[in-house]
């Protein structure tokens, strides 16, 4: 992750990567003393990088653009129930695709509803927006929720396959899978950490390409008219940009990077209810785009960490039964107290975009970022 | 026919809950100047507060329209503590912000679910119920025209009636009201004009938590108490406010009673032979306020205050 690249960086980015990297190493002592589960280490990694594909995508909408989407919740669901739909067994309507193809069904969604969504409210001034997307996202579940003949109602989908599960060699391999390295075998993995483990590559590649993908729509002509509108819109117009299009056309992106991860949530926790597209989901995307700092990159990612932190965190303190409060409201206290100290304290958030913004060339040593 | 009669008048009591949480918002939103997103946690922080105090009062006194004196006196406390806690929280959270309304919005999000998470730790997320007996309907209507209305409901419109005049009387007649007005009018203006705009905003986060609580308090008796009601009508309450005109009290006391009456009207689309269900009956509040901020931003009611 780039948030490890310690270079000539500032204290604040050296303090966030040695805390990440002690984290990790904490993580990964829990592992080898057998406190923690390896194959739920690996679930957890998948589900922090699910998290940073949503705050990315967030980031393309309100950090680069500054359009206020509170329907992150309804992009992830459509592209979760798109995925979902086409190739679990327990799905009304179609099901046995392969998840490879099921894939574009999940973003062909995701990119109807933004265009949906996006072509009535972007027009709108910015907390006009806020109410209206969250009302649209509201819509979404409802209809999900209601319409059971498509979509199985509250009881969610099962069923769901293993994204390689259909993949010539890796839907193929025998558990336990024993790993030979020059004949000896090395490593005894059992089907949960095969699996674990193919998720986290799958979802690194994705991380890695919509972050590549992004930096460079960032410091692209485009990104910097997005981020004139943001700061003033009216000088965008004036300057003859159509404005309206490049919003809509960062709003279907960042929504299709919602739906990605709704994409790979659904073959990473193999079930999928209406209870995923409750508004709180949007809004913990929005603590990990703003803790991280809004317009960066690297922050959505620290943010998406963060999320999965306060989520097992809560659970795990809860377990130990050493508080009087249960998980649910605790994380919702978190969430809360986040958002307002945030604003309040660091409204930059921790790693706000610098030398994000600019060429590396024009850095002197051209030495990439 | 009948059944549009019986809509109606589910319609108006419905309406009676929008009407009091609209009316907070919209004074935050013109005189705060931003989208408030904990106003649905602060009707729900009053339902509560009544609970509690109902459980202490609850006994007392005879019955006014079926519900004993002790709930009128708990409604208040619901709706002292709903104003005490907003007004902390302006001091505490809002006020010491140094951001625009985008950034009040944002952390209106964060006060909300605060106030969820302790109302959720401390009585859990099971419905909860104000131990009063459900009476069947008023009979003289039942015969007459035919609509099962309960004497719950006609207190909860009355008491929504008398509420709002008050309010009406304190905007029009007072020289607090006026105060609140000019402010929310402009404020700089209003400053400038020897209005100590710091007190009136006070005034304006007390009156309309009140209200709100008030509103909170009665969809509570009306349906069950949970920490998530307030959340969950937030929504259709901005309908409201949208659609009468954002700043606008008397648009948004106008806008709730539409939203509302539209609300529990939906089941006649399904009688007419939609595939609309009941269940959509928010989802067509929300259609409607896109529609209104698409056609008419200003809502019906225009810029009048």
């Amino acid at each position: 992750m780039s948030a490890l690249d310690v270079g000539a960086y500032s204290p604040r980015e050296k303090g966030v990567a040695g805390l990440l990297g002690a984290l990790a190493a904490f993580l990964l002592l829990a592992v080898v003393t057998g406190f923690l589960a390896p194959a739920y280490l690996l679930y957890l990694v998948g589900l922090s990088a699910m998290y940073m594909l949503l705050s990315m995508g967030l980031n393309v909408q309100w950090g680069y653009g500054g359009m206020i989407n509170f329907s992150v919740a309804a992009f992830f669901g459509l592209g979760a129930y798109g995925t979902a739909l086409l190739t679990a067994s327990g799905s009304p309507i179609s099901g046995g695709v392969s998840p490879v193809i099921a894939l574009f069904g999940g973003l062909g969604l995701a990119a109807v509803l933004a265009v949906i969504i996006g072509y009535p409210t972007l027009k709108l001034r910015d907390d006009y927006l806020a109410i209206a997307s969250l009302g649209l996202a509201e819509v979404v579940r409802i209809f999900i929720l209601n319409e059971s003949q498509w979509t199985a109602g509250s009881a969610g989908l099962t069923g769901i396959p293993l994204f390689f599960s259909d993949w010539p060699v890796l839907g193929d391999l025998t558990y336990p899978y024993i790993f030979y390295v020059g004949g000896t075998p090395l490593f005894n993995m059992s089907q949960s950490v095969v699996t674990s483990a193919l998720n986290v590559v799958l979802v690194t590649a994705i991380v890695a390409a919509v972050y590549l993908f992004l930096r460079r729509i960032h410091q692209s002509p485009w990104g910097r008219v997005l981020r004139t509108i943001r700061t003033d819109e009216d000088l965008a117009e004036t300057l003859g940009k159509n404005t309206f299009a490049f919003k809509m056309q960062a709003f279907v992106i960042g929504s299709l990077i919602m739906a990605l991860a709704g994409v790979f949530y659904s073959h990473l926790v193999l079930f999928v209810s209406p209870q995923d597209l409750q508004p709180i989901t949007t809004f913990y995307v929005w603590v990990a785009v703003i803790l991280g700092g809004t317009g960066s990159d690297r922050g959505a990612m620290l943010g998406g960490f963060t999320i999965v932190a306060i989520q097992q965190g809560t659970r795990f303190l809860t377990d130990t039964g050493a508080l009087p409060i249960g998980a649910a409201p605790l994380r919702l206290m978190l969430v809360g107290l986040l958002i307002i100290f945030i604003v309040r304290l660091r409204p930059e958030g921790i790693l706000p975009p610098e030398r994000e913004l600019i060429w590396p060339d024009s850095l002197g040593g051209g030495r990439d970022e | 026919m009948a059944q549009i009669l019986q809509y109606l008048a589910n319609g108006l009591v419905f309406s009676s809950i929008i009407i009091l949480g609209s009316i907070g918002l919209s004074l935050v939103y013109s005189i705060a100047d931003f989208a408030n997103f904990a106003h649905g946690d602060t009707m729900t922080l009053g339902a509560y507060g009544a609970f509690v105090a109902f459980g202490v009062f609850g006994g007392l006194g005879g019955t006014v329209l079926g519900l004993p004196i002790g709930f009128f006196l708990a409604l208040a406390v619901g709706m002292a503590l709903a104003a005490v806690v907003a007004v902390l929280t302006h001091i505490l959270v809002y006020k010491p912000l140094d951001t625009d309304s985008i950034g009040l919005l944002i952390t209106s999000i964060g006060v909300a679910f605060v106030y969820r998470a302790v109302l959720q730790a401390s009585f859990g997320t099971d419905f909860l119920q104000y131990d009063i007996r459900r009476s069947g309907p008023i009979p003289v209507l039942l015969d007459t025209l035919d609509v099962a209305v309960t004497q719950r409901d006609v207190a909860i419109i009355v008491s929504a009636a008398v509420l709002v005049a008050g309010l009406h009387l304190l905007l029009q007649r007072t020289t607090l009201g006026r105060k609140m007005r000019a402010t929310a009018d402009n404020p700089d203006l209003a400053r400038v004009s020897g209005i100590r705009t710091d007190r009136v905003i006070l005034v304006m986060w007390v009156v309309g938590s009140a209200l709100a609580a008030a509103g909170g308090v009665f969809l509570a008796l009306y349906s069950q108490l949970d920490p998530r009601i307030g959340f969950n009508i937030l929504l259709v309450v901005f309908a409201a406010v949208i659609l009468g005109g954002i700043g606008s009290v008397y648009g948004a006391m106008l806008g709730g009673l539409l939203i509302g009456m539209l609300h529990e009207l939906t089941p006649l689309l399904g009688d007419i032979g939609l595939p609309i269900s009941n269940a959509y009956a928010p989802a067509v509040a929300f259609v409607i306020m896109v529609a209104v901020l698409l056609v008419r931003p200003r809502g019906i009611a225009g810029d009048m205050t």
